[in-house]
């Protein structure tokens, strides 16, 4: 009886050996080049991941692309561990917040001198261009931009007898008091936004020329606590009290998704990226508009978050060459301007072309470019902020105070 | 036995009596084999690395080398010092003896439950629970997360149709303990399925007819409950809590997306979250592979009673 | 009569309203898959029935690049996984119960431990293990091996458990007759044993599947290709991928994929009956 039992036990186990065996030998006939991209890309433009593949291919005999599609929730953390086994993958996406991070670990390989290999370096996006370089070095290619954009309900604007979009904060406070005025939906508010969402957020900040934190005298200090921040902060709150529902004070922008909102027939404006006009529902798809968040200032815009994803190649790929050759094949003119044609901001300023996303972003900010920047974002230090000031939980001045000294402590660790 | 064996096969079996004593005496050894084989296989390495790396300043600066620079037990001191820790850990612990206490003892009421309904509403229960047991945890979160919508999820609406107050825009995360009540709330939900099946099937073997004898002498249910079914069930319920323990201490994906990294703040942290933010989101692998002993360490404390028990019923038999 | 009769209703209206209670969510699950999307967003109150029943959901997901590879892996996996790890823990069980030999309350004691190792913490050094898997020089990331072998070690320890709780609360007086009968140690052990330890394998089994069907995070971690995932990946990819998150997709996938594992759990709990114990001990 007991040899039965090891019998079997031991075919299981070569079973399995065998089957580990097999499943591994069929990659070694070819070479095989792992391109690690989001799942966006995956959904909103196959057709430029498959261009960059097949132009890649022909001029690489037996080379293959793999492109292995991954989330935003994890997908540093599935970095790190490939890192760690030097099983890297050979290009991967990275947002533009999170790069700093990884040149700064020497993860990426050094690009600069292969500028020249990829299409319009001379013009890429400078807010995408700071975000893919460290210590003058070059160590990725930027890949697309988003910029921020009031996405609104052309019928309701109308109703309240509103004519064109506002030239101002002020204004447009003014325009959504008279959508309020003409709706009268339980739970309806003119605008919605989560309190939390620092990106949209800290648009007033920087409107008012404060900034989130600045390198002098060889460290970070936070300085939403200056009177200009400050003064952004406050606009801030006033404009989210005076038209956003009180319930969305502590919300982030994850849950619900402001579209949703949107869609629901809660709300008649929302601030966000471009493309959140793909998802405001089928019954008001037609009545959907955007238009710039207006400064408060007359007759400017309102600085909009410059969100963005970069390529890079990590420093333990072995094929480096044929890295950047797929990065260059996937960010060349012509794929650059089919994402612009799916709602995206090109790379490069000679292929702006006036849309109002485009507009959006010449009037832009960026994140602080600190080593430790991503750990701020990862660690909510804004968004709890943000919720203390709009929950009243503590003063403006407090809350931006306690905010800066999280920001330096993080910022300035080794 | 011997002569009944031949018998039996009808031919006269000899080994010689050395051999047989050493082939029966490996037999326990080579049972146990398999498992000892995949148990180290896959986990010797990984805790080697974590105790190799407890000691050393590995963060993802260094990540690519593989190894950081020793630094002692000054990880271990820095996490010890640290009031996060802390509070987290007492947030914990209070969150595992909830979730625990829930599932242990709402687990066991419904197996009792099950025992006395008919047939047909047995099946039906039994096909809901593990109905409810089949729904991955990435998909009962994101119910979750539906149902406790701000605006429009069906709670506020119950809740307040049902006149318990006004709900209407009540956000159910907006406080560490909201936030955390409704992971138990998942937690418990998910996890009461499996105790009471395991329950259940512990039940059938307490002996019918004790349970009768029991009854027929007049003793209140309890009774009936604390003198014949406890001690055919002890066992089972001392794994099961000490394996609740051992989950809910450490509980991770569950808390994790249901409130969601942009909401995820210190002050509702629990060990998981705490240990993930550590290690895997500010990159510190050094202090996350101390915090992971430290944990190791202290829900051994706590199950350390059940184990003791589980082990000890080991040596009656 | 009527009192007892009383009891028993109310018990059942009890059992009736633990299922509601319970089932609530998983009924949600169905009904939203059957709805289409503009009912499931756009609705300002909660629908409890489908206002126009659909079945567009379910065709666009099983549609959808990877659906039923995934499906296919995931059961793959499971089965592996659950074949090995409930042979090899109940020959570890009947070891314990049966055997005294030295090292038995250390191992007891070491399947405890690996237990609250979090699991979490663990995952830098298993990637780097399954990166290059020493011996066999292997790269068995991104192979459902890789994974199989990972959710053995889960399941092990509380299988092995169980499996020993269930061997111990068999009557000795069993054994003693099997033994009797004339067939050898173990051999009475096996035939015996297994009819009456049935109610755990199906416990552990269930468990095991339960456990390898659902898990998240090591599956996420280790399978990067769309076609080496499991079905948890692919619905972690569908929540975190499209940008507006499409709810009746997302729930008449999930539909689907419940169904094997009542499906399972009915087969096994059909052919091993419960109450087999009652019987011999009778008898």
């Amino acid at each position: 009886m007991r040899y039965r039992v090891l019998a079997v036990v031991a075919a299981a186990i070569a079973l399995s050996v065998v089957a580990a065996r097999s499943a591994t030998a069929g990659s070694t006939t070819s070479h095989t080049l792992t391109v690690w991209l989001q799942v966006d890309a995956q959904n909103g433009w196959p057709q430029v991941v498959a261009a960059a593949n097949q132009a890649f291919e022909a001029n690489h005999n037996g080379w293959n692309v793999n492109v292995q599609y991954q989330s935003w929730g994890d997908h540093l953390q599935k970095f790190d561990a490939t890192i760690a086994a030097n099983d890297t993958p050979d290009v991967i996406e990275m947002g533009n917040t999170e790069m700093t991070k990884y040149m700064a670990a020497g993860a990426f390989a050094d690009i600069t001198a292969d500028k020249g290999q990829f299409d319009n370096a001379k013009y890429w996006l400078g807010g995408l261009k700071k975000s893919s370089m460290f210590n003058g070095k070059l160590y990725g290619v930027p890949y697309y931009a988003g910029s921020r954009l009031v996405t609104f309900r052309t019928d309701l604007f109308k109703k309240a007898g509103i004519k064109k979009a506002p030239a101002s904060l002020a204004k447009f406070e003014n325009d959504l008091a008279k959508v309020k005025a003409h709706d009268h939906t339980k739970g309806f508010t003119p605008f919605y936004m989560a309190g939390t969402d620092w990106y949209s957020a800290l648009s007033f900040v920087y409107d008012y020329g404060g900034s989130i934190a600045t390198f002098s005298h060889g460290k970070w200090h936070g300085t939403l606590a200056s009177k200009k921040s400050v003064a952004g902060l406050n606009a801030y709150k006033k404009f989210f009290r005076a038209t956003s529902p009180k319930s969305a004070s502590k919300l982030n922008e994850a849950n619900p998704a402001p579209y949703t909102v949107f869609s629901q027939n809660r709300t008649s404006a929302i601030f966000g990226p471009g493309w959140f006009s793909c998802c405001t529902g089928k019954k008001f798809t037609k009545v959907t508009g955007q238009f710039v968040m207006p400064s408060h200032k007359a007759g400017k815009s309102m600085p909009g978050f410059l969100g963005g994803s970069d390529l890079a190649v990590p420093e333990q790929s072995n094929s480096q060459a044929q890295a950047r050759a797929w990065m260059a094949d996937f960010t060349s003119t012509a794929n650059e301007k089919a994402l612009q044609a799916v709602g995206n901001i090109p790379n490069a300023t000679n292929l702006l072309n006036g849309t109002v996303n485009d507009r959006a972003a010449k009037a832009s900010w960026f994140v602080p470019t600190a080593k430790h920047w991503v750990d701020v974002e990862n660690g909510n230090i804004l968004r709890t902020m943000l919720g203390q000031i709009l929950t009243g939980q503590l003063s403006v001045k407090k809350a931006a105070q306690t905010a800066d000294a999280n920001i330096a402590y993080t910022l300035n660790q080794s | 036995m011997g002569a009944t064996a031949e018998a039996a096969v009808g031919r006269p079996r000899r080994r010689p009596l050395v051999w047989r004593r050493i082939a029966n005496g490996s037999v326990p050894y080579l049972l146990v084999a398999p498992v000892v084989l995949v148990l180290f296989a896959v986990l010797a390495y990984p805790i080697y690395y974590l105790v190799r790396i407890s000691l050393e300043d590995f963060t993802l600066f260094t990540l690519a080398k593989g190894v950081g620079p020793y630094i002692g037990l000054k990880n271990f001191s820095s996490v010890l010092h640290d009031q996060v820790f802390w509070h987290t850990l007492l947030r914990t612990v209070v969150f595992t003896a909830v979730n625990v206490t829930l599932t242990i003892v709402g687990g066991t009421l419904i197996a009792l439950l099950l025992k006395r309904l008919w047939t047909p509403v047995r099946i039906l229960l039994t096909v809901g629970l593990i109905l409810v047991w089949a729904m991955p945890p990435v998909v009962a979160v994101q119910v979750w997360i539906w149902m406790t919508n701000v605006q429009n999820g069906v709670l506020n609406y119950v809740l307040t149709t049902l006149h318990f107050g006004n709900y209407d825009g009540h956000n159910w995360f907006g406080s560490p303990i909201s936030s955390l009540g409704m992971a138990t709330t998942l937690i418990v939900w998910g996890a009461l399925p499996f105790v009471v099946i395991t329950v259940y099937a512990a039940l059938s073997q307490v002996p019918h007819e004790l349970v009768e004898a029991a009854q027929i002498d007049g003793a209140p249910s309890w009774r009936v409950f604390k003198d014949v079914t406890m001690p055919v069930i002890a066992p089972i319920l001392y794994l099961l809590t000490c394996l609740s323990i051992l989950w809910d201490f450490g509980v991770f994906t569950q808390v994790y997306l249901l409130i969601g990294q942009p909401a995820i703040v210190p002050a509702n942290y629990v060990m998981g979250i705490y240990l993930w933010e550590q290690a895997e989101v500010l990159d510190l692998y050094g202090r996350g592979a101390a915090i992971s002993i430290l944990m190791l360490v202290i829900v051994a404390a706590m199950s350390i009673f059940y184990v003791r028990r589980m082990v000890r019923t080991a040596e009656i038999t | 009569m009527s009192h007892r009769l009383g009891q028993k209703l109310g018990w059942n209206a009890l059992g009736l309203v633990v299922f509601a209670v319970m089932v609530f969510p998983v009924y949600w699950m169905i009904s939203t898959a059957f709805k289409t999307n503009d009912e499931i967003n756009g609705s300002v109150t909660p629908g409890w029935v489908p206002r126009h029943p659909t079945l567009q959901n379910f065709s666009r997901v099983t549609h959808k690049a990877y659906f039923w590879t995934d499906v296919k892996n995931t059961v793959i996996v499971v089965l592996v996984a659950i074949s090995i790890a409930v042979v090899f823990a109940f020959l570890a069980a009947v070891a314990l119960e049966k055997y005294r030999f030295t090292g038995r309350k250390f191992f007891l004691v070491l399947l405890i431990g690996v237990q609250m190792l979090p699991g979490i913490g663990l995952i830098i050094p298993l990637y780097i293990l399954l990166a290059h898997v020493p011996l066999l020089h292997l790269n068995l990331v991104n192979h459902l091996s890789g994974l199989i072998v990972v959710y053995i070690s889960a399941v092990l320890p509380f299988s092995v458990w169980t499996l020993r709780g269930f061997l111990m609360g068999i009557p000795k007086e069993l054994e003693e007759a099997a033994m009797v009968d004339g067939s050898s140690r173990l051999g009475a052990f096996f035939r015996i044993l297994l009819p009456l330890v049935a109610p755990g394998l199906v416990a552990v089994s269930v468990f095991a599947f339960i456990v390898s069907w659902n898990e998240y995070v090591f599956a996420r971690l280790l399978l990067n290709d769309g076609s080496t995932q499991t079905i948890t990946v692919w619905l972690a990819n569908y929540i975190g991928g499209e940008k507006a998150l499409d709810w009746g997709g997302l729930m008449a996938a999930s539909t689907l994929i419940a169904l094997p594992v009542v499906g399972f759990f009915l087969l096994v709990q059909r052919r091993i009956a419960f109450g087999l114990t009652a019987g011999a001990v009778r008898g």
